[in-house]
Protein backbone atom coordinates (compact mmCIF):
# COMPACT_ATOMS: atom_id res chain seq x y z
CA UNK A 1 0.00 0.00 0.00
CA UNK A 2 2.72 2.47 0.84
CA UNK A 3 4.63 1.66 -2.19
CA UNK A 4 1.45 2.87 -4.19
CA UNK A 5 1.06 5.67 -2.57
CA UNK A 6 4.90 7.01 -3.34
CA UNK A 7 4.06 6.25 -6.96
CA UNK A 8 1.01 8.47 -6.67
CA UNK A 9 2.93 11.29 -5.65
CA UNK A 10 5.88 10.67 -8.02
CA UNK A 11 4.04 11.89 -11.68
CA UNK A 12 4.42 15.31 -11.39
CA UNK A 13 8.02 16.26 -10.35
CA UNK A 14 9.44 13.81 -13.03
CA UNK A 15 9.26 16.09 -16.38
CA UNK A 16 12.72 17.19 -17.10
CA UNK A 17 14.33 14.55 -16.28
CA UNK A 18 11.44 12.07 -18.55
CA UNK A 19 12.33 14.87 -21.32
CA UNK A 20 15.77 13.80 -21.45
CA UNK A 21 15.37 10.23 -21.42
CA UNK A 22 13.31 10.35 -24.35
CA UNK A 23 15.61 12.45 -26.55
CA UNK A 24 18.52 9.71 -24.68
CA UNK A 25 16.15 7.26 -26.48
CA UNK A 26 15.68 8.78 -29.93
CA UNK A 27 19.59 9.87 -30.14
CA UNK A 28 20.12 5.99 -28.92
CA UNK A 29 17.80 5.07 -31.67
CA UNK A 30 19.70 6.89 -34.69
CA UNK A 31 23.17 5.88 -33.59
CA UNK A 32 21.76 2.02 -33.28
CA UNK A 33 20.65 2.90 -36.95
CA UNK A 34 24.02 4.78 -37.97
CA UNK A 35 25.92 1.21 -36.42
CA UNK A 36 23.73 -1.35 -38.00
CA UNK A 37 24.17 0.33 -41.49
CA UNK A 38 28.11 0.98 -41.27
CA UNK A 39 28.64 -2.54 -39.88
CA UNK A 40 26.73 -4.40 -42.08
CA UNK A 41 27.85 -2.10 -44.90
CA UNK A 42 24.88 -1.68 -46.59
CA UNK A 43 24.79 -0.02 -49.97
CA UNK A 44 23.43 3.61 -50.07
CA UNK A 45 20.86 2.69 -52.80
CA UNK A 46 19.36 0.68 -50.30
CA UNK A 47 19.44 2.24 -47.35
CA UNK A 48 21.38 5.56 -45.89
CA UNK A 49 22.69 6.45 -42.86
CA UNK A 50 21.50 9.22 -41.16
CA UNK A 51 24.69 10.93 -40.38
CA UNK A 52 24.79 10.54 -44.61
CA UNK A 53 21.07 12.32 -44.84
CA UNK A 54 22.60 15.05 -42.69
CA UNK A 55 25.87 15.40 -44.42
CA UNK A 56 23.65 15.65 -47.82
CA UNK A 57 21.73 18.00 -46.67
CA UNK A 58 24.28 20.55 -45.12
CA UNK A 59 27.53 19.90 -48.05
CA UNK A 60 27.40 19.96 -51.35
CA UNK A 61 28.06 16.96 -53.39
CA UNK A 62 30.41 15.96 -55.79
CA UNK A 63 28.44 13.58 -58.19
CA UNK A 64 24.99 15.77 -57.60
CA UNK A 65 23.40 19.00 -57.22
CA UNK A 66 20.14 18.75 -54.91
CA UNK A 67 19.51 22.48 -55.06
CA UNK A 68 18.35 22.40 -51.66
CA UNK A 69 17.33 26.01 -51.35
CA UNK A 70 15.38 26.28 -53.97
CA UNK A 71 13.42 23.00 -53.79
CA UNK A 72 13.05 23.87 -49.47
CA UNK A 73 11.73 27.25 -50.35
CA UNK A 74 9.20 25.90 -52.91
CA UNK A 75 8.03 23.36 -50.56
CA UNK A 76 8.17 25.88 -47.56
CA UNK A 77 5.98 28.68 -50.09
CA UNK A 78 2.91 25.79 -50.58
CA UNK A 79 3.36 24.59 -47.00
CA UNK A 80 2.46 27.54 -45.39
CA UNK A 81 0.24 29.17 -47.80
CA UNK A 82 -2.08 25.92 -48.03
CA UNK A 83 -2.07 26.34 -44.19
CA UNK A 84 -2.82 29.70 -43.98
CA UNK A 85 -5.74 29.59 -46.55
CA UNK A 86 -6.86 26.49 -44.25
CA UNK A 87 -6.78 27.99 -41.01
CA UNK A 88 -8.24 30.91 -42.25
CA UNK A 89 -10.58 29.53 -44.48
CA UNK A 90 -11.67 26.39 -42.23
CA UNK A 91 -12.15 28.72 -39.46
CA UNK A 92 -14.51 31.09 -41.28
CA UNK A 93 -16.18 28.71 -43.15
CA UNK A 94 -16.55 26.09 -39.28
CA UNK A 95 -17.77 29.52 -38.00
CA UNK A 96 -20.46 30.04 -40.44
CA UNK A 97 -21.44 26.69 -40.34
CA UNK A 98 -21.73 26.72 -36.28
CA UNK A 99 -23.84 30.23 -36.09
CA UNK A 100 -27.01 28.61 -37.41
CA UNK A 101 -28.20 24.90 -36.33
CA UNK A 102 -30.42 24.73 -39.81
CA UNK A 103 -27.26 25.60 -41.87
CA UNK A 104 -25.20 23.08 -39.44
CA UNK A 105 -28.11 20.06 -39.99
CA UNK A 106 -27.57 20.66 -43.76
CA UNK A 107 -24.23 21.30 -44.69
CA UNK A 108 -22.36 19.38 -42.14
CA UNK A 109 -23.14 15.60 -43.19
CA UNK A 110 -21.98 16.94 -46.97
CA UNK A 111 -18.67 18.49 -45.05
CA UNK A 112 -18.61 14.45 -43.25
CA UNK A 113 -19.11 12.93 -46.26
CA UNK A 114 -16.17 15.12 -47.93
CA UNK A 115 -14.14 14.16 -44.87
CA UNK A 116 -14.20 10.47 -45.94
CA UNK A 117 -13.35 11.46 -49.47
CA UNK A 118 -9.69 10.86 -49.21
CA UNK A 119 -8.42 14.41 -50.29
CA UNK A 120 -5.43 13.03 -51.96
CA UNK A 121 -7.91 11.45 -54.78
CA UNK A 122 -8.54 14.83 -55.95
CA UNK A 123 -5.14 15.92 -56.90
CA UNK A 124 -5.38 13.89 -60.72
CA UNK A 125 -8.33 15.80 -61.29
CA UNK A 126 -6.56 19.15 -60.33
CA UNK A 127 -3.63 18.17 -62.36
CA UNK A 128 -6.12 18.51 -65.62
CA UNK A 129 -7.66 21.44 -64.21
CA UNK A 130 -4.62 23.21 -63.21
CA UNK A 131 -1.36 21.96 -64.44
CA UNK A 132 1.43 20.91 -62.33
CA UNK A 133 2.76 23.53 -60.12
CA UNK A 134 2.91 25.58 -56.74
CA UNK A 135 -0.60 26.41 -57.28
CA UNK A 136 -1.95 22.82 -57.46
CA UNK A 137 0.27 22.08 -54.47
CA UNK A 138 -0.90 24.71 -52.62
CA UNK A 139 -4.49 23.63 -53.49
CA UNK A 140 -3.82 19.75 -52.55
CA UNK A 141 -2.49 21.23 -48.93
CA UNK A 142 -5.40 23.46 -48.42
CA UNK A 143 -7.74 20.62 -49.44
CA UNK A 144 -6.38 17.84 -47.29
CA UNK A 145 -6.62 19.52 -44.56
CA UNK A 146 -9.47 22.00 -44.80
CA UNK A 147 -12.57 19.57 -44.06
CA UNK A 148 -11.29 18.76 -40.83
CA UNK A 149 -10.73 21.74 -39.89
CA UNK A 150 -14.33 23.18 -40.73
CA UNK A 151 -15.86 19.91 -38.76
CA UNK A 152 -13.48 21.28 -35.49
CA UNK A 153 -14.45 24.46 -35.71
CA UNK A 154 -18.13 24.10 -35.94
CA UNK A 155 -18.07 21.23 -33.56
CA UNK A 156 -16.08 23.33 -30.95
CA UNK A 157 -19.29 26.24 -31.19
CA UNK A 158 -21.39 23.70 -30.96
CA UNK A 159 -20.09 22.20 -27.69
CA UNK A 160 -21.14 25.21 -25.66
CA UNK A 161 -23.02 24.26 -22.59
CA UNK A 162 -26.56 24.90 -23.25
CA UNK A 163 -27.33 26.30 -19.68
CA UNK A 164 -24.55 29.55 -19.94
CA UNK A 165 -26.32 30.17 -23.18
CA UNK A 166 -29.49 30.17 -21.66
CA UNK A 167 -28.18 32.46 -18.93
CA UNK A 168 -26.85 35.06 -21.44
CA UNK A 169 -30.32 34.92 -23.70
CA UNK A 170 -31.63 35.74 -20.09
CA UNK A 171 -29.46 38.27 -19.25
CA UNK A 172 -30.34 39.82 -22.71
CA UNK A 173 -26.90 38.83 -24.62
CA UNK A 174 -26.66 39.83 -28.15
CA UNK A 175 -26.00 37.06 -30.87
CA UNK A 176 -22.64 38.95 -31.34
CA UNK A 177 -22.04 38.97 -27.16
CA UNK A 178 -22.91 35.27 -26.89
CA UNK A 179 -20.50 34.60 -30.04
CA UNK A 180 -17.47 36.53 -28.74
CA UNK A 181 -17.78 35.95 -24.83
CA UNK A 182 -19.24 32.44 -24.87
CA UNK A 183 -18.80 30.49 -27.78
CA UNK A 184 -15.78 31.69 -29.48
CA UNK A 185 -13.60 30.92 -26.54
CA UNK A 186 -14.97 27.69 -25.58
CA UNK A 187 -14.49 26.45 -29.23
CA UNK A 188 -10.59 27.55 -29.15
CA UNK A 189 -9.19 24.66 -28.01
CA UNK A 190 -10.59 22.42 -30.82
CA UNK A 191 -9.40 25.03 -33.23
CA UNK A 192 -6.46 24.79 -31.91
CA UNK A 193 -6.36 21.20 -32.19
CA UNK A 194 -7.84 21.30 -35.77
CA UNK A 195 -4.91 23.68 -36.63
CA UNK A 196 -2.05 21.40 -35.06
CA UNK A 197 -3.98 18.27 -36.52
CA UNK A 198 -4.14 20.46 -40.21
CA UNK A 199 -0.40 20.94 -40.12
CA UNK A 200 0.51 17.49 -40.50
CA UNK A 201 -2.43 17.13 -42.99
CA UNK A 202 -1.02 19.71 -45.00
CA UNK A 203 2.67 18.70 -45.29
CA UNK A 204 1.23 15.66 -46.26
CA UNK A 205 -0.81 17.46 -48.97
CA UNK A 206 2.12 19.13 -50.30
CA UNK A 207 4.27 16.22 -50.28
CA UNK A 208 1.20 13.98 -52.46
CA UNK A 209 1.25 16.78 -54.65
CA UNK A 210 5.25 17.11 -55.75
CA UNK A 211 5.14 13.20 -55.53
CA UNK A 212 2.42 13.31 -58.00
CA UNK A 213 3.76 15.82 -60.83
CA UNK A 214 6.06 18.47 -60.03
CA UNK A 215 9.33 19.87 -61.05
CA UNK A 216 10.59 21.49 -58.09
CA UNK A 217 10.19 21.13 -54.24
CA UNK A 218 10.70 18.28 -51.52
CA UNK A 219 8.79 15.72 -53.00
CA UNK A 220 10.12 16.06 -56.27
CA UNK A 221 13.66 15.62 -55.08
CA UNK A 222 12.63 12.41 -53.49
CA UNK A 223 11.00 11.16 -56.97
CA UNK A 224 14.44 11.77 -58.20
CA UNK A 225 16.30 10.90 -56.10
CA UNK A 226 14.05 7.40 -56.38
CA UNK A 227 15.23 6.55 -60.01
CA UNK A 228 18.61 7.66 -59.23
CA UNK A 229 18.46 5.01 -56.84
CA UNK A 230 20.30 7.43 -54.46
CA UNK A 231 18.64 7.39 -50.40
CA UNK A 232 20.69 10.11 -48.49
CA UNK A 233 18.50 12.87 -49.94
CA UNK A 234 15.40 10.76 -49.73
CA UNK A 235 16.11 10.84 -45.93
CA UNK A 236 17.41 14.32 -46.28
CA UNK A 237 14.22 15.36 -47.95
CA UNK A 238 12.07 13.66 -44.72
CA UNK A 239 14.05 15.21 -42.25
CA UNK A 240 13.23 19.05 -43.93
CA UNK A 241 9.87 18.01 -44.54
CA UNK A 242 9.66 17.20 -40.66
CA UNK A 243 11.49 20.78 -39.11
CA UNK A 244 8.87 22.69 -41.59
CA UNK A 245 5.69 20.43 -40.08
CA UNK A 246 7.37 20.83 -36.69
CA UNK A 247 8.11 24.59 -36.94
CA UNK A 248 4.22 25.36 -37.52
CA UNK A 249 3.08 22.97 -34.78
CA UNK A 250 5.25 24.91 -32.80
CA UNK A 251 3.87 27.95 -33.98
CA UNK A 252 0.30 26.87 -33.67
CA UNK A 253 1.26 25.89 -30.51
CA UNK A 254 2.82 29.40 -29.31
CA UNK A 255 -0.31 31.32 -30.37
CA UNK A 256 -2.55 28.99 -28.86
CA UNK A 257 -0.62 29.96 -25.63
CA UNK A 258 -1.01 33.63 -26.49
CA UNK A 259 -4.95 33.06 -27.16
CA UNK A 260 -6.16 31.10 -24.83
CA UNK A 261 -3.60 32.22 -21.62
CA UNK A 262 -6.06 30.47 -18.89
CA UNK A 263 -5.90 26.99 -20.37
CA UNK A 264 -1.73 27.21 -19.50
CA UNK A 265 -2.27 28.11 -15.87
CA UNK A 266 -1.50 25.01 -13.71
CA UNK A 267 1.88 24.91 -16.30
CA UNK A 268 3.70 27.84 -15.41
CA UNK A 269 3.28 27.64 -11.75
CA UNK B 1 -50.89 -13.74 -34.47
CA UNK B 2 -48.62 -14.06 -37.29
CA UNK B 3 -50.36 -10.84 -39.34
CA UNK B 4 -50.04 -9.04 -35.77
CA UNK B 5 -46.10 -10.19 -36.08
CA UNK B 6 -45.77 -8.88 -39.21
CA UNK B 7 -47.86 -5.66 -38.70
CA UNK B 8 -45.35 -5.06 -35.69
CA UNK B 9 -42.13 -5.87 -37.69
CA UNK B 10 -43.41 -3.51 -40.73
CA UNK B 11 -44.25 -0.73 -38.25
CA UNK B 12 -40.74 -0.89 -36.61
CA UNK B 13 -39.12 -0.75 -39.84
CA UNK B 14 -41.49 2.13 -41.20
CA UNK B 15 -40.18 4.01 -37.77
CA UNK B 16 -36.99 3.22 -38.34
CA UNK B 17 -37.15 4.66 -41.52
CA UNK B 18 -38.89 8.11 -40.58
CA UNK B 19 -36.10 8.65 -38.05
CA UNK B 20 -34.02 8.26 -40.23
CA UNK B 21 -35.35 10.60 -42.41
CA UNK B 22 -36.42 13.05 -40.08
CA UNK B 23 -33.02 13.24 -38.73
CA UNK B 24 -31.37 13.53 -42.19
CA UNK B 25 -33.91 14.67 -44.58
CA UNK B 26 -32.35 18.30 -44.69
CA UNK B 27 -28.51 16.68 -45.99
CA UNK B 28 -30.55 14.35 -48.05
CA UNK B 29 -32.55 17.18 -49.52
CA UNK B 30 -28.78 18.78 -49.60
CA UNK B 31 -27.54 16.68 -51.50
CA UNK B 32 -30.29 15.75 -53.88
CA UNK B 33 -30.55 19.43 -54.68
CA UNK B 34 -26.79 20.07 -55.39
CA UNK B 35 -26.98 16.97 -57.84
CA UNK B 36 -29.54 18.55 -59.46
CA UNK B 37 -28.41 21.93 -59.85
CA UNK B 38 -25.00 20.80 -60.76
CA UNK B 39 -26.47 18.41 -64.01
CA UNK B 40 -28.88 21.40 -65.04
CA UNK B 41 -25.65 23.91 -64.60
CA UNK B 42 -23.37 21.44 -67.03
CA UNK B 43 -26.38 21.44 -69.51
CA UNK B 44 -27.05 24.69 -69.64
CA UNK B 45 -23.52 25.95 -69.22
CA UNK B 46 -22.75 23.26 -71.94
CA UNK B 47 -19.64 22.49 -70.28
CA UNK B 48 -17.17 19.90 -71.42
CA UNK B 49 -16.85 17.03 -70.48
CA UNK B 50 -13.45 16.93 -69.63
CA UNK B 51 -13.63 20.47 -67.55
CA UNK B 52 -16.41 18.96 -65.93
CA UNK B 53 -18.89 16.05 -66.34
CA UNK B 54 -22.75 15.63 -65.24
CA UNK B 55 -23.43 13.53 -62.83
CA UNK B 56 -25.38 11.71 -65.62
CA UNK B 57 -22.03 10.75 -66.99
CA UNK B 58 -20.44 9.68 -64.35
CA UNK B 59 -23.27 7.13 -63.22
CA UNK B 60 -22.80 6.21 -67.27
CA UNK B 61 -19.43 4.78 -66.19
CA UNK B 62 -20.62 2.56 -64.34
CA UNK B 63 -24.08 1.20 -65.90
CA UNK B 64 -22.96 1.81 -69.30
CA UNK B 65 -21.20 -1.79 -70.29
CA UNK B 66 -19.23 -1.06 -72.40
CA UNK B 67 -17.30 1.87 -70.39
CA UNK B 68 -17.74 -0.38 -67.15
CA UNK B 69 -15.71 -3.15 -68.83
CA UNK B 70 -13.29 -0.76 -70.37
CA UNK B 71 -12.54 0.55 -66.88
CA UNK B 72 -12.70 -2.57 -65.05
CA UNK B 73 -14.09 -1.41 -61.85
CA UNK B 74 -13.81 -4.99 -59.85
CA UNK B 75 -10.73 -5.47 -60.55
CA UNK B 76 -9.46 -2.28 -59.15
CA UNK B 77 -11.69 -1.66 -56.40
CA UNK B 78 -10.82 -5.16 -54.97
CA UNK B 79 -6.71 -4.56 -55.33
CA UNK B 80 -7.40 -1.14 -53.31
CA UNK B 81 -10.29 -2.62 -50.98
CA UNK B 82 -7.79 -5.50 -49.98
CA UNK B 83 -4.81 -3.33 -49.49
CA UNK B 84 -6.71 -0.70 -47.25
CA UNK B 85 -7.93 -3.81 -45.32
CA UNK B 86 -4.63 -5.85 -45.58
CA UNK B 87 -2.48 -2.41 -43.87
CA UNK B 88 -5.57 -1.58 -41.64
CA UNK B 89 -5.48 -4.90 -39.68
CA UNK B 90 -1.66 -5.39 -40.12
CA UNK B 91 -1.94 -2.05 -37.89
CA UNK B 92 -4.41 -3.23 -35.44
CA UNK B 93 -2.77 -6.62 -34.90
CA UNK B 94 0.86 -4.84 -34.72
CA UNK B 95 -0.45 -2.06 -33.21
CA UNK B 96 -1.84 -3.48 -29.61
CA UNK B 97 0.91 -6.44 -29.66
CA UNK B 98 3.31 -3.78 -29.62
CA UNK B 99 1.28 -1.71 -27.15
CA UNK B 100 0.73 -4.73 -24.66
CA UNK B 101 4.86 -5.34 -25.08
CA UNK B 102 5.37 -1.69 -24.28
CA UNK B 103 3.33 -1.63 -21.14
CA UNK B 104 4.37 -5.01 -19.95
CA UNK B 105 7.49 -3.86 -20.04
CA UNK B 106 8.50 -0.72 -18.41
CA UNK B 107 12.24 -0.34 -19.98
CA UNK B 108 11.13 -0.99 -23.29
CA UNK B 109 8.44 1.68 -22.80
CA UNK B 110 10.70 4.16 -22.19
CA UNK B 111 13.29 3.30 -25.06
CA UNK B 112 10.58 2.52 -28.05
CA UNK B 113 7.78 5.14 -27.11
CA UNK B 114 10.27 8.41 -28.06
CA UNK B 115 10.99 7.25 -31.11
CA UNK B 116 7.46 5.88 -32.25
CA UNK B 117 6.16 9.65 -31.42
CA UNK B 118 9.22 11.42 -32.98
CA UNK B 119 7.71 9.21 -36.15
CA UNK B 120 4.23 9.92 -35.92
CA UNK B 121 4.92 13.80 -36.54
CA UNK B 122 7.40 12.79 -39.20
CA UNK B 123 4.95 13.14 -42.84
CA UNK B 124 5.89 9.45 -43.05
CA UNK B 125 4.00 9.68 -47.41
CA UNK B 126 7.23 10.96 -48.45
CA UNK B 127 8.95 7.49 -47.75
CA UNK B 128 6.52 6.11 -50.60
CA UNK B 129 9.38 6.12 -53.32
CA UNK B 130 11.45 4.45 -50.75
CA UNK B 131 8.90 1.19 -50.53
CA UNK B 132 8.76 1.25 -54.06
CA UNK B 133 12.51 1.26 -54.19
CA UNK B 134 12.71 -1.90 -51.65
CA UNK B 135 9.84 -4.19 -52.24
CA UNK B 136 9.02 -3.07 -56.08
CA UNK B 137 5.95 -2.64 -57.33
CA UNK B 138 2.29 -4.76 -56.49
CA UNK B 139 -0.36 -4.78 -53.77
CA UNK B 140 2.34 -6.05 -50.88
CA UNK B 141 4.28 -2.37 -51.25
CA UNK B 142 1.14 -0.31 -51.05
CA UNK B 143 0.01 -2.20 -47.96
CA UNK B 144 3.46 -1.28 -46.41
CA UNK B 145 3.36 2.20 -47.29
CA UNK B 146 -0.15 1.92 -45.86
CA UNK B 147 1.22 0.12 -42.96
CA UNK B 148 3.86 2.81 -42.26
CA UNK B 149 1.57 5.87 -42.76
CA UNK B 150 -1.03 4.55 -40.14
CA UNK B 151 0.58 2.23 -37.49
CA UNK B 152 1.93 4.53 -35.38
CA UNK B 153 -1.59 6.47 -34.19
CA UNK B 154 -3.17 2.85 -32.93
CA UNK B 155 0.37 1.99 -31.17
CA UNK B 156 0.05 5.78 -29.29
CA UNK B 157 -3.28 5.76 -28.29
CA UNK B 158 -3.35 1.92 -27.33
CA UNK B 159 -0.28 2.87 -25.06
CA UNK B 160 -1.73 5.78 -23.87
CA UNK B 161 -4.87 3.66 -22.97
CA UNK B 162 -3.44 0.78 -21.19
CA UNK B 163 -1.43 3.20 -18.86
CA UNK B 164 -4.58 5.02 -18.00
CA UNK B 165 -5.76 2.75 -15.55
CA UNK B 166 -7.39 3.92 -12.31
CA UNK B 167 -3.64 3.48 -9.85
CA UNK B 168 -6.49 2.76 -7.13
CA UNK B 169 -8.03 -0.20 -9.46
CA UNK B 170 -4.59 -1.85 -10.12
CA UNK B 171 -4.02 -1.63 -6.31
CA UNK B 172 -6.87 -3.44 -5.51
CA UNK B 173 -6.41 -5.70 -8.26
CA UNK B 174 -3.17 -5.67 -6.88
CA UNK B 175 -4.11 -6.97 -3.71
CA UNK B 176 -6.25 -9.20 -4.71
CA UNK B 177 -3.91 -11.16 -6.10
CA UNK B 178 -4.39 -11.19 -9.96
CA UNK B 179 -1.49 -11.95 -12.11
CA UNK B 180 0.27 -9.86 -14.85
CA UNK B 181 -1.86 -11.32 -17.49
CA UNK B 182 -5.39 -11.29 -15.69
CA UNK B 183 -4.65 -7.44 -15.40
CA UNK B 184 -4.03 -7.17 -19.03
CA UNK B 185 -7.68 -8.83 -20.02
CA UNK B 186 -9.64 -7.47 -17.20
CA UNK B 187 -8.42 -4.34 -16.63
CA UNK B 188 -5.82 -2.44 -19.39
CA UNK B 189 -7.31 -3.90 -22.58
CA UNK B 190 -11.08 -3.21 -22.04
CA UNK B 191 -9.59 0.59 -20.60
CA UNK B 192 -7.83 1.10 -23.32
CA UNK B 193 -10.48 0.50 -26.05
CA UNK B 194 -11.50 3.93 -26.49
CA UNK B 195 -8.09 4.99 -26.78
CA UNK B 196 -7.52 2.37 -29.48
CA UNK B 197 -10.92 3.02 -31.39
CA UNK B 198 -9.95 6.90 -31.54
CA UNK B 199 -6.37 5.48 -32.97
CA UNK B 200 -8.33 3.11 -35.39
CA UNK B 201 -10.22 6.60 -36.72
CA UNK B 202 -7.49 7.89 -37.49
CA UNK B 203 -5.20 5.21 -39.02
CA UNK B 204 -8.43 4.31 -40.83
CA UNK B 205 -8.25 7.41 -43.48
CA UNK B 206 -4.80 6.78 -43.11
CA UNK B 207 -4.39 3.69 -44.97
CA UNK B 208 -7.23 4.54 -47.54
CA UNK B 209 -4.47 7.67 -48.51
CA UNK B 210 -1.21 5.38 -48.43
CA UNK B 211 -2.83 2.75 -50.24
CA UNK B 212 -3.95 5.53 -52.91
CA UNK B 213 -0.31 7.14 -52.48
CA UNK B 214 1.32 3.78 -53.41
CA UNK B 215 -1.30 3.22 -56.16
CA UNK B 216 -0.53 6.49 -57.44
CA UNK B 217 3.43 6.22 -57.90
CA UNK B 218 3.99 2.78 -58.97
CA UNK B 219 1.14 0.26 -59.49
CA UNK B 220 -0.86 -1.49 -62.67
CA UNK B 221 -3.93 -2.17 -60.59
CA UNK B 222 -6.57 -0.34 -57.74
CA UNK B 223 -8.95 2.85 -57.82
CA UNK B 224 -5.56 5.32 -57.87
CA UNK B 225 -4.24 3.68 -60.61
CA UNK B 226 -7.46 4.22 -62.39
CA UNK B 227 -7.10 7.45 -61.70
CA UNK B 228 -3.57 8.47 -63.03
CA UNK B 229 -4.87 6.08 -66.20
CA UNK B 230 -7.66 8.15 -66.71
CA UNK B 231 -6.04 11.10 -66.08
CA UNK B 232 -3.73 10.82 -69.11
CA UNK B 233 -6.64 10.06 -70.85
CA UNK B 234 -8.42 13.07 -69.82
CA UNK B 235 -11.24 10.67 -68.91
CA UNK B 236 -12.70 12.90 -65.98
CA UNK B 237 -16.31 11.11 -65.79
CA UNK B 238 -14.06 8.13 -64.90
CA UNK B 239 -12.09 10.26 -62.38
CA UNK B 240 -15.00 11.30 -60.77
CA UNK B 241 -16.44 7.77 -60.94
CA UNK B 242 -13.21 7.01 -58.86
CA UNK B 243 -13.88 9.99 -56.28
CA UNK B 244 -17.44 8.37 -55.88
CA UNK B 245 -16.49 4.82 -55.23
CA UNK B 246 -13.88 5.88 -52.92
CA UNK B 247 -16.74 8.01 -50.88
CA UNK B 248 -18.55 5.16 -50.93
CA UNK B 249 -15.40 3.32 -49.37
CA UNK B 250 -14.76 5.40 -47.01
CA UNK B 251 -18.18 5.99 -45.70
CA UNK B 252 -19.58 2.14 -45.38
CA UNK B 253 -15.39 1.41 -43.82
CA UNK B 254 -16.34 4.00 -41.32
CA UNK B 255 -19.44 2.40 -40.82
CA UNK B 256 -18.56 -0.70 -40.12
CA UNK B 257 -15.71 0.42 -37.91
CA UNK B 258 -18.26 1.97 -35.53
CA UNK B 259 -20.44 -0.86 -35.82
CA UNK B 260 -17.33 -2.65 -34.13
CA UNK B 261 -17.23 -0.22 -31.86
CA UNK B 262 -20.91 -0.45 -30.54
CA UNK B 263 -20.57 -4.34 -30.16
CA UNK B 264 -17.07 -4.61 -28.40
CA UNK B 265 -17.85 -1.83 -26.31
CA UNK B 266 -21.21 -1.13 -25.53
CA UNK B 267 -21.11 -0.32 -21.96
CA UNK B 268 -20.63 2.82 -24.25
CA UNK B 269 -23.29 2.95 -25.76
CA UNK B 270 -26.18 2.47 -23.49
CA UNK B 271 -28.74 5.46 -23.22
CA UNK B 272 -27.06 6.96 -20.06
CA UNK B 273 -23.85 7.85 -22.01
CA UNK B 274 -26.06 7.56 -25.86
CA UNK B 275 -24.70 11.53 -25.99
CA UNK B 276 -21.35 10.85 -26.04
Amino acid sequence: MKAAITVKNKKKPRRLSQRLQSIGAVFLFFLVWEAVVRIANINEAFISTPSSAIAHLLFAQPDANYHWQKNISVTLYEFVLGFLFTAVGGTLIGILIGWSKTIQKAVMPLFVMFNSIPMVAIAPILLIWMGYGLKTNILIAFLASFFPMVINTSAGLASVEDDLLDLVRYLNGSKWQTFWKIRLPSALPYIFSGLKICTTLSVMGVIVGELIASDSGLGYVIVNAQLMMDTPPMFASLIMMSLLGWGMFLIVSIVERLAMPWAFKDEIQ
Amino acid sequence: MGKAKQVRVTGRVQSAVLRFIQKNGISILTVIILLIAWQVLVDALKIKKYILPSPKLILNTFIDPRLAAKNKWWRHIFATTSGVLGSFGLTIVAGVAIAVFLTWSKTANRLVMPILVLFNSIPKIALAPLFLLWLGYGVFPNIMIAFMVAFFPVVINATTGMQAVDDDLLDLVRYLNASKLQIFLKIRIPNSLPYIFAGIRTSATMCVVGVLVGEFIASKRGLGYLLRDAQAFIDMPTMFACLVVLAILGVSFFGIISLVERIVMPWRFTPANAGE
